[in-house]
């Protein structure tokens, strides 16, 4: 769940706002001209901007043979957004015989259709951004989790 | 400000903690003179792959600066390594 729906749903479980104002403001956060309403709803609240994304995965054997193993991935946002304007410059050539490739991979993206601003604004919305993945089978299990901070 | 200084540490079963301070100032000291030599043919490929090459550059620049503070940690049972840089 993203921060602003929850946060219109904790005004509404306070009562501050009635059933029908909370669904106006939940569909006004989830359209995407909204882009204004969050910005400010999120500056609003005083939560920083993140700066990093981290990548955490934890696996542990069940059977103890192979010991836990921990990795911790900590990226400033800045290279990812360095990254995305780095990959903004690759020449239309290289983007057809990547769409190509994806094609015959069955992946059924067109690269050139992304604009920087685009990536730009992809980058911007990773705050919200949180993944989390278990994995438990009788070898081992693992959990897996993205997110910024 | 691109980064001066990676700090590796290494741990093994034994608990014992090897830190290591590389310094990558020498890298990009080595690498200015290869890039200046280079830049010509680096203009030309920009050129020909219809890409600004000063654009090209700056990016370059902004992802080196962006690599400070970049941490990556691994552990395996009581061994373990971690590189970050400053």
């Amino acid at each position: 769940m993203n921060e602003h729906r929850r946060q219109i749903l904790q005004m509404l479980s306070e009562g501050k706002i009635s059933a029908d104002e909370a669904e106006r403001l939940i569909a006004a956060a989830e359209a995407p001209s909204a882009t204004g309403f969050a910005d400010q709803s999120f500056s609003s609240t005083g939560k920083s901007r993140p700066r990093y994304l981290r990548v955490v995965v934890d696996s542990e054997d069940n059977n103890g043979c192979e010991g836990p193993t921990k990795v911790n991935v900590r990226v400033p946002m800045q290279l990812l957004r360095a990254g995305v304007r780095l990959a903004g410059l690759l020449p239309a050539q290289a983007l057809r015989r990547a769409n190509i490739a994806m094609q015959q991979q069955g992946i059924p993206i067109d690269l050139t259709q992304i604009k920087p601003e685009n990536l730009e604004e992809l980058v911007e919305h990773l705050n919200d951004l949180t993944v989390d993945v278990d994995q438990k089978d009788a070898g081992a299990k693992v959990k897996v989790r993205v997110f910024c901070e | 400000m691109i980064p001066f200084v990676a700090v590796v540490s290494l741990r093994n079963q034994e608990s014992r903690t090897f830190r290591v301070w590389v310094p990558i100032f020498l890298i990009w000291l080595l690498l200015l003179p290869l890039a200046i030599l280079l830049s010509p043919f680096i203009f030309i490929a920009c050129l020909v792959c219809r890409v600004n090459p000063f654009r090209g550059v700056a990016v370059i620049w902004q992802i080196l600066n962006a690599l400070a503070d970049t941490n990556i940690e691994v552990e395996h049972r009581s061994a373990g390594m971690s590189f970050h840089v400053l």
